[in-house]
Parts: structure tokens; sequence; C-alpha cells
């Protein structure tokens, strides 16, 4: 039992907001407070009763990153100022490397968490941003806030693509159901992950949790899901908020994956296709990856060639390039045809009728890649505009496509402050203190009200929609 | 008073404390804090106070009007030598209270209803005085005050079961064309543009689109500020967005279409179309429900956030994605409409300050929290937010 920052709150008077093990660390965790500071502790360090005296370490947009100016190590090891307003949450991507923050400024800001760089943000349409999620796979970074909106970021494009409206307040918590998200496999059929293969998942991630020797404050959620050369084709997200409402939606990749602003940069569709996943060589060398794509456009396979050498998906850090080679491979394979969009379109109910008009978008925006490659790439990683609307880190509401929930359902009458999907049930808490664990449908019931032909991809949704199973 | 007082200015920091700024608290002349929280919050308006002065510094000696009480009271304010303390708005309240026979009393008044007569008054003062300017001869004829306006537009039958409706907002409501068929002289000075207007005034048009032809209709109302409806656990954002709905009349409520020259289904859209520099917020807190005669508090819990931007745009609104600043509130605090207790919340600079009547209160941001509402129905009283008024941060 070890206390840190106790008696006269040295590190910091004002309130902790957030705390998470930094993932493939032993000692290491972090904790960000309202004050707009994060601090970097290591549990093996007491932490002594004197006033940390910092130095600059590190400084970027917006933000700049401290130590202690001791001889020794003492805690905190690092305190990262993201201005003075309070950060609200933070998370670890699936392949542990990248941090995302939302701050009650109202941006969300993705570092590199080793390195300290920052590597994009995005801004909410207005207000504090609340809470922030990765995707399974770490394409996606969604954060709900005071605008009442989901804002969905897309890390290899590095800007807004899409939103999400339906709640009727803030939105306090966002999650995605890796267990109902839709994979794709490498030969192009759209494979629900089964059962067994969920449990697979769940208990290995469940080891690498006690390897850690951690409470369960780890950011567990299963980062293979990927590595299995699978690509998701259709993410499940939940969110809830102070409106007491419970929305379940569906991110269609291919959805996604459409450029919005149709005029300026129809290109982006070409950047996704070269890294399906986020790509280090993005990070490090911006100018490099527009070069690639525009490679990449004249001949495809080259295109992934290249994929394969300098882009690593984050969430299969430590495997090899095989499953980034499938992983390609899959994503080219799934754009020159249609099949696997088309048995989308039976499983999709909320986004079936907009994916007809999005196909033609993505034909539209094929044509155009080669010749507008270079130009897409400019706008993306400039972070000095980002605070005006009408930029990618903050597009107006008619320039970016605007989601609805496939459910949405008020299961409470408090306001929700808890939403944690787990293989057989959901759970949510509220402000109250009540936690509520709601069932998962049955394989039966899924069968009975869905006529897709994965009947397992019904998903959770039906039961809570006809007035919920509480356990 | 006087400790507090000092105690502000310690609380802030001598070094810390903005120049040119003045805190002072309001003293209570018998239930008039719904007056001195709307005059707190118009005050750290910033545009409207540049407004106000510069209008006393044109007009030194002028005739008592209420919009020159204002301009004393707020230059008196604004020249204090200390930075912190009380003041009697003495003046102010006497003259209000003489020129609206409704308010002439003692009794508890509704902050929102005070907040709508003062910018008509002051539209008043600044028309009749341009009007005087242009055209001496004709000064003084008397115009009908704005207030019988409002209480004879109060009489409408769809009006009576709510309370504080559109209606009260001091709108200036316009049915058939933009610019209405009201009486000649209403229409010339509603077409004059005062800085009230530029301040306050925001368009909202309803559209009416006939299903079978497309051809659109609409008619714009100017509105100085937006009543919205509360509903348990949402936020303004929400409120707005019903504010500004769309919706199809079909069936048996079609709507005669002088283009298809039959009845026809439309769709009813409302929008906003001119985005005001200030965008008031008023709560419908406040309403009749069927069994009881006297309008009850709605105590639902509106979250507000310091930043907004409105949703429902107008396709041709000027200014669509305009940001907003929270800029003050107006707390409502008690059961009823007619008791209870008004202060209000303002942002300075970097602080926010609470202003209670003659008491004056640096707080934490986050102590706004408290003033969303309540969750739960079983209590009645409850200190809520009632009026925001929201700046628009414009790129300078």
């Amino acid at each position: 039992f070890k206390t840190f920052n106790d008696g006269e709150r040295l590190i910091d008077k004002t309130k902790v907001t957030c705390v998470r093990w930094v993932p493939g660390s032993v000692n290491q965790f972090l904790c960000s407070h309202h004050s707009g500071n994060m601090y970097l502790y290591n549990d093996e360090l007491i932490c002594t009763q004197d006033r940390p005296h910092y130095q600059l370490f590190k400084e970027g947009e917006g933000f700049s990153i401290y130590t202690c100016k001791t001889k020794t190590t003492r805690n905190p090891l690092y305190r990262w100022s993201l201005g003075d307003m309070a950060i609200n949450e933070f998370a670890f991507s699936p392949c542990s490397k990248f941090l995302a923050v939302v701050s009650q400024d109202g941006f969300l800001r993705i570092f590199n968490f080793d390195t300290m760089d920052l590597i994009g943000s995005c801004r909410s349409y207005y207000g504090g941003l609340i809470c922030v999620c990765w995707s399974p796979d770490g394409r996606y970074v969604v954060c709900g806030g005071e605008d009442d909106l989901l804002t969905i970021w897309s890390f290899s494009e590095r800007r807004v693509v899409a939103r999400g409206a339906g709640h009727k307040s803030w939105v306090t918590v966002v999650a995605f159901d890796p267990y109902t998200t839709l994979y794709g496999e490498m030969d192009g059929v759209v494979m629900h992950n089964e059962e067994s293969y969920n449990r697979n998942n769940y208990n290995s991630t469940e080891r690498s949790g006690k390897v850690r020797n951690k409470p369960p404050i780890i950011n567990s959620r299963p980062n293979s899901v990927v590595s299995d050369g699978l690509n998701a084709t259709c993410y499940r997200l939940g969110s809830v908020g102070q409106d007491t409402l419970l929305c379940l939606w569906d991110l269609k990749d291919d959805y996604l994956r459409q450029s919005y602003y149709r005029p300026r940069s129809s290109t982006v569709v070409s950047n996704v296709g070269s890294d399906g996943c986020p790509s280090n060589n993005t990070i490090a060398h911006s100018s490099s990856l527009s070069a690639n794509s525009t490679q990449n456009c004249n001949k495809s396979s080259n295109h992934v060639k290249d994929a394969n050498n300098s882009t690593g998906p984050p969430s299969a850090l430590s495997s090899n390039s095989l499953t980034a080679k499938l992983a390609s491979l899959n994503f080219v394979d799934r754009r020159g045809g249609d099949k696997t969009s088309d048995k989308d379109h039976k499983r999709s109910m909320s986004l079936a009728g907009r994916n007809s008009s999005s196909n033609l978008h993505k034909k539209d925006s094929r044509s155009n890649n080669c010749s507008s490659a270079a130009e897409g790439d400019v706008s993306s990683p400039s972070f000095g505009s980002k605070s005006s609307v009408g930029t990618s880190q903050c597009p107006r509401m008619d320039e970016c496509p605007l989601l609805e929930p496939l459910v949405s359902k008020k299961i409470g009458h408090e306001r929700l402050t808890g939403l944690v999907f787990r293989e057989d049930c959901i759970v949510t808490a509220c402000q109250d203190g009540c936690i509520h664990t709601w069932c998962r449908p049955g394989k039966q019931a899924g069968a009975a009200l869905h006529s897709s032909p994965s009947p397992s991809s019904a998903g959770i949704s039906q039961p809570l929609a006809a007035g919920g199973t509480v356990v | 008073m006087g400790a507090n007082a000092s105690q502000l200015e310690k609380e802030i920091g001598s070094d810390q404390f903005p120049a040119n700024e003045h805190y002072f608290g309001l003293v209570n002349f018998g239930n008039t804090c719904y007056i001195n929280s709307v005059l707190q919050a118009l005050y750290f308006c910033k545009p409207f106070r540049e407004k106000i002065l510069e209008y006393k510094a044109k007009n030194k000696r002028n005739k008592e009007t209420l919009l020159a009480c204002l301009a004393d009271l707020f230059y008196n304010i604004a020249t204090q030598k200390k930075k912190v303390g009380t003041i009697a708005p003495k003046k102010f309240i006497a003259r209000f209270r003489k020129e609206n026979v409704k308010f002439d009393n003692y009794m508890q008044h509704d902050a929102h209803e005070f907040f709508v007569q003062l910018i008509d008054s002051i539209n008043e003062c600044i028309l009749e005085k341009q009007q005087a300017g242009r055209n001496r001869q004709q000064q003084p004829q008397i115009i009908p005050t704005n207030q019988e306006d409002i209480s004879s537009e109060t009489l409408t039958p769809d009006q009576q079961n709510i309370l504080n409706d559109v209606s009260l907002n001091g709108s200036n409501t316009a049915p058939g064309s933009p610019h209405g068929q009201q009486q000649q002289q209403g229409t010339d000075r509603q077409q004059e543009n005062t800085w009230v207007h530029e301040i306050f005034q925001a368009i909202v048009t309803r559209e009416l689109r006939c299903l079978n032809c497309e051809s659109v209709r609409s008619t714009d109302e100017v509105l100085n500020n937006l009543s919205v409806e509360v509903h348990q656990n949402t936020s303004i954002t929400h409120c707005l967005r019903c504010y500004f709905t769309t919706e199809t009349i079909s069936a048996e409520n079609k709507v005669h279409c002088d283009n298809c020259a039959s009845l026809q289904e439309h769709q009813k859209r409302t929008r906003l179309k001119k985005l005001p520099s200030i965008l008031v917020l008023h709560l419908k807190r406040f309403q009749f429900l069927g069994q009881f005669n006297r309008p009850l508090k709605l105590s639902h819990r509106v979250v507000f956030p310091l930043e907004l931007r409105v949703f429902d745009t107008s396709d041709d609104a000027v200014n669509p994605d305009r940001l907003y600043d929270l800029a003050a509130i107006v707390v409502h605090c008690g059961t009823g409409i007619n008791r209870g207790h008004y202060f209000s919340i303002v942002k300075s600079h970097r602080f926010w300050l609470l202003f209670d009547d003659d008491l004056v209160d640096k707080i934490d941001p986050s102590y706004i929290e408290d003033f969303y509402g309540l969750t739960s129905e079983i209590q009645k009283s409850s200190e809520t937010g009632y009026i925001l008024f929201y700046q628009a941060r414009d790129p300078t």
C-alpha cells in the first residue's frame, strides 16, 4: 500500500481525473488532474515530502513536458502540462504506443508516448471533451463531449472522419465493443468473431494482465484481435451520457473511409489504402508519406509492398511483418471486389441506406486519387489552424458525415457514468451509485430477430431496445 | 459588506485585478433582485456595456429616460475610485417602476420579463431619440409603449396556458412577410436597426415547404432572446434543437399551397437565420400545469457548456458556425416565479464572479455545475440557471 501526492498535495492540489497503468511497463502509471497536468509515477519509488522542482524536458505546440530537477530519479518522473484546462480522460492505444488525451479545452491530442511527440489533434464542435477511447485495432479514436456529439478521428488520416449525434446531453463514456465488432478475413469473407475465438482473446488478455501483476485498472482491451490477419469492417461502439441514454453505434469501416470534403481531399482514401493501420512512417516523416502515397497510386502492387516495409499496425506492434502484409492484402482485396461490402449491407441495418450512396463516393474518389494525392496530405498534419472551425480538426457540421445511433435507450433516472463491454454482458454505472449488468442476447434471440446471414452478428441491441434485460 | 468587499479584492489579488474593472454589488430595494441580477449580467456583456457607456459619453445632459438612468448607473460603476464596493441603483429602479406600472410594487417579478421589458424600453429610447433628431417638429407624438403591445399579445388564447411564451420575448412578430404588415409607424421603426438590435437580435425563420411542388414560403421572426422548453437530464444544446424543429404537416392538418392551389402536405422547419452577438437563452422553467393555478417551477437538470454553437441554422445564415462563450447566468432560487431569489454569475476577464445583490464573490468555475438543476423530482426548491447569456467570440 502506497500513496502518492498525499499529505500537502505537493505535486498537484487539484482533483484526479484519470489513472492508468502504462501498458507494457511493470511499475509506471499515469495520472491526470483537473489542473491540466498529467504525472507519470513509478510505484517503486517512494513519493518524498518535498516540493518537486521541474525543468523543461520537451515542448511542443500546446504542451510542455517537465522532469524533476534531481540527481536521483524521483516521483513524478514526468509532468505533462497541457494548459490550464482540466484533462478529463486519457487512453493508451491498443498497441500501447500512443496516448489519446481529451481535455476541457475541447481538444483531443494524440501523443507518441515514448517520443513525447504530438502526432495529431482535433477539436470538439464546442465545449470540453469528456471521454475518449480507441477502436480495438487502433485505427480510430472516438471521443464524446459537451457538444452532445461523438467525434470520430481517424489515426491514419489525422482528421475527424465522422460525428455521431443522438445524445440529448453530454457524453460521459465511450467504449468499443470488441465482441460484436465485425471482422473481414483475408480471403474477403466477412466473419463475425466466434465465441470460441473471443474466449481465446479474452483469456490472452487476462493472462497478460496477470503477468503485469497489477490492479485491474490496466487498459485490458484485447489488442490481439487484428494480429490474426482480420480486418474490422464494422465497429460496434457504445456511449452513455448525462441524458441517461445508452446509445449503440455501428461504425462501418468503409463508410468512415469516405472522403467527405469532396472538392478538397478525395485523396485521403488513397492514404488509408497505403496504411490500413496507422503507420509509423507517417509520424516521423509526413513528407515521405506523401511521396509514398503518390507512388502508391501509380502501382498498387508497389503500394502493398510499401505498406509492408514502412508501416506497422500499432495493434500488432510486437508482431511480424506477415500480419501487416495480410492486413494490407486484405484491404486491397476488399477494395477490388465489392463482394464483402455487399454482405456488409445486409448486416448493418443502421447505415445500409447511406452506404449505397457512399459507395458512389468511393468510386468517385478512386478515380481522383492520383491527381491530388500530394495536396491532400499537406493539409493533414497542420496544427496551426486547429482551433478554427472548418478545418480537418474541426469540420463544419455539413462538412462531415453525421451518424445516428443504431439503438438509443434510456436505462435509468440518473446520469450515466460508466460503460464496460464484457464478453457476456454490458456493465453500466450511474451517478447514484448503481451498477447495472445487462445480458447480451443469446444466439437464439439473435437468430429470431435478424435475417442477416450470420445470426451471431445480431448484436446486443435488440433486447435492450425491447425493454432491457436486467440481471 | 465592507469586509466582503475587501476580501474579494484580497482574493483576486491587487496584481491580478483587471485594470479598469469594477466589481460592485447592487443594493436591494425590497425584492429587486430580479432587476439587480439582470443588470449585473448585462453589465458584464461587453458589447452592451460599451454601447451604454458610449451613449453616456455622447449624451452628457439629457432628459431623464430609462436609458439615461441605466447609462448613469453603468457610468457610476465604471468610474468608481474603488475597485469593489456597493452601489444603490435607486434612480434606475425608480424610473423603471414609474414607466412600467406592472413592476411598480414591491413584489418579486420574473427576471426574464424584466430583461425583455428593459431591452425594449432601451430600444424605444434610442428610436425616439433618432426620430427626434431627424424630425424635430413631429417630436413628442407618444408612441404606444411596448408594454401595452406585450400585454395584449399575452392574451391570445394559445398563449394563455404557457407563461413566458415567445410572445413575451418582446418579439415583433411579422406574420406573412419578413417585414410584416404592422402599423406604418411600427414597420418604420422596426426597419431601423439600433445597436440593441445589432447586439441581441436573432432572426428565426419558419419555412413551410410544400411536399408536392417543393415551393417554400418563409416567415421571419425577430427575437431578442430565445425561450426554450426544458426537459429532464438534457443539455441546452438539446433544448435548442427542440426549439428548432422540423415537422411534417399532413392528414387533416394539410395546408393550402398557393402554387398547387390545393391542400397539400407541408414540411415545417424552424431555423436560425441571424445569429446575434449576444445570444440570450431563457429556460422556460415556469409553466402552468393543468390542475394548478400558479406556475410551477421545473427544476430539471439542464447542463450548459461554457462554449456553444447553434446547430439549426438556415442555409442563408451569415455566420452559421459562430462560436459563443458563456458570459453570464441569471440563477433563480426557490419554488416559484413570484417568490424566491435571483442572483447572477458572470465571467469577467479570467474570473467567475457571483453577484448576489450587494454581495460579490469570486467563485471557482466548477461551482457553476451546482446550477444545472436537479435530477430528482421530489425537491420543489432549487437553484437553477434561468437566463443564459452567450457572447459571440468573433475573430478580431
